[in-house]
């Protein structure tokens, strides 16, 4: 096995058919991270495994954010109540491949996965009030049925722009493919100018197939409410700001904003949202 | 076995490749890239994850009457966090690997090449800077046309370092006894830093390469490439402002054959120069 070595058992709960949803952080918005927060606090889970840090992070210091101390976590959690496992972590930055592959030995060795789902968020040029879209990538026809149950497939062609390099998530759905194991990854595109705050309308539509995919029942009255509770300050801000909402005017009717007004809506909509949280 | 991963100005790698294909030589096999690399391409169709590349490292070979030639060509050098070249325990398992394939077939030699950043100017011919990993060689070296000793170099008493594979190969080798030597070709130091090829350096590299091995090579491509990137880098210059053209304009009296005497431009106008064109493209050209 990959890196078993990194690999830290806590306990071994009894995995029926599970399923695996990753999300990663650094991703726009940090949707993934968010969308395994919200799982987890609505699921009842509990931590079964994790991967040390060693091997797969730069341990010279640690980072700052929002002025609290950051450090790399990658944890496993299990809901025995829907047999759902849930991986969350920060991308490593290096031994990629071991990586990867010592999360496949989890789900495939210890939870018998018969699915793995990776969630993110990527940055959108749409205005807040246009709907949120859902975006899969397939690592075969079998898992790609299996979603069309849920969703209209949207067949999307990609090849990574010179320059750029292909997403961890394609790295895992390939790695699972070699395994023969079925892997998406689910994208949510979110409004550039939430992408400092957050997007809880792109967290529902997550949420919303995951529950549909899984049977979760989840309850999302309070997502309703945090969605509409941002359109309702955002509403505000435009009141406010007539620039702001001129702007937004814009992307509503497809237009594109300067790398000036783009940094100045950006802006102006976290000093407010931030202000008023 | 010609070896070579990327570097300043592409140099070597474009003399390598320039010579695989002028032999013809043939894939005959690759290193597995998944542990040494992120993928560099994602290819999906229809929603459907198709292909994931990897930045490749393959071993090529060519059977002639001058001998047997092997070629590894690295597309990117291992990194571990974001460094441009490679170091630590990937850039060592590489070398290792390399060299394994060299001893399973009997190579004699290892040659590796990359770039010599010198204080000269673009009109100049690119010298080829030898270092070698055993004294044995440095007669041999001596011999070369257009090549010099790193005690050659003013101020530099036979002292240095190759940064990344191509140099790491070489003490690899040194471990386990085979002959190699590293052949830079110079490019100047207010090109270093721009994402450019700098074919005239290849070209120097090949030369060397080529008469060391006993290989007859045909320069014609390679040398519109060299005419084509002149004029860009002539465009470029003419855009640079007069302040920082004046101290380059004396670049074009230097000449390393003459260590004893003082050149004409110091280690404080070379600081000066690598300032000035950091300066000029962080702020960026002005049109024209």
């Amino acid at each position: 096995m990959a890196g078993m070595d990194s690999l830290k058992i806590h306990s071994t709960p009894q995995f029926k058919s599970s399923s695996l949803v990753v999300g990663w952080h650094e991703d726009a918005s940090e949707l993934g991270t968010k969308v395994i927060d919200y799982l987890n606090s609505k699921l009842g889970v509990e931590v079964f495994a994790e991967i040390e840090p060693l091997d797969f992070f730069p341990l010279g210091g640690v980072s700052v954010q929002d002025d609290v101390v950051q450090f790399p976590e990658s944890k496993f959690f299990y809901s025995r109540q829907k047999d759902l496992v849930l991986f969350k972590s920060n991308t490593p930055r290096s031994e990629w491949h071991r990586f990867l592959n010592t999360v496949l030995d989890v789900a495939e060795n210890y939870c018998h996965v018969k699915e793995i789902y990776t969630i993110g968020g990527m940055v959108s040029l749409s205005a807040h009030t246009a709907p949120r879209d859902l975006l899969a990538i397939s690592n075969s026809v079998k898992i790609r049925e299996a979603l069309g149950q849920h969703y209209p497939d949207k067949g999307m062609d990609y090849e990574t722009p010179p320059g750029q390099r292909p997403t961890l998530s394609s790295f895992l759905l390939w790695a699972a493919c070699n395994r023969n194991i079925a892997a998406a990854s689910l994208w949510v595109p979110v409004p550039f100018y939430l992408l400092p705050t957050e997007d809880p309308a792109a967290c529902k539509k997550v949420i919303e197939f995951l529950d549909k995919r899984f049977g979760l029942g989840i309850d999302f009255r309070d997502l309703d409410e945090a969605v509409r509770n941002q359109n309702e300050r955002i509403a505000r801000v435009r009141f406010s700001y007539p620039e702001v909402d001129n702007y937004i005017k814009h992307l509503e009717s497809n237009l594109s904003l300067s790398q000036e007004e783009s940094e100045k809506l950006v802006k102006e909509i976290e000093e407010f949202l931030k202000k008023t949280d | 076995m010609v070896a070579c991963w990327p570097g300043i100005g592409s140099i070597g790698l474009i003399a390598i490749d320039t010579l695989k294909s002028m032999l013809d030589a043939e894939e005959l096999g690759e290193i597995e890239p998944w542990d040494f690399f992120y993928p560099k391409r994602v290819l999906i169709r229809n929603g459907e994850l198709k292909e994931l590349e990897f930045p490749a490292s393959k071993f090529y070979f060519k059977r002639t009457e001058r001998g047997d030639f092997l070629f590894f060509i690295g597309e990117e050098q291992p990194t571990d966090g974001g460094k441009a070249y490679a170091e630590g325990k990937k850039a060592y398992q590489m070398a290792n690997l390399v060299i394994d394939v060299a001893q399973k077939f009997g190579c004699q030699r290892i040659y590796t090449s990359g770039a010599a950043v010198a204080p000269i100017h673009h009109t100049a011919r690119p010298k080829v800077w030898a270092v070698p990993n055993t004294k044995d060689l440095i007669n041999e070296i001596k011999k070369y046309d257009n090549t010099i000793l790193m005690s050659d170099i003013e101020e530099r008493g036979g002292q240095g370092n190759i940064t990344g594979l191509n140099g790491l190969l070489l003490g690899v080798a040194k471990k386990r006894g085979i002959e190699s030597i590293c052949v830079m070709g110079e490019i100047p130091i207010y090109l270093q830093g721009l994402p450019i090829a700098y074919p005239k350096a290849s070209r120097s590299v090949l030369e060397v390469l080529a008469a060391a091995l006993g290989i007859k090579i045909d320069l014609e491509q390679l040398n519109a490439f060299i005419s084509q990137s002149e004029k860009e880098i002539e465009l470029l210059y003419d855009r640079f402002p007069p302040e920082i053209k004046e101290h380059l304009e004396k670049l074009r009296q230097v000449t390393h054959a003459r260590p004893t005497e003082p050149g004409p431009i110091t280690e404080e106008d070379k600081k000066k120069i690598l300032e000035d064109i950091d300066k000029f493209f962080k702020k960026g050209p002005k049109e024209d």
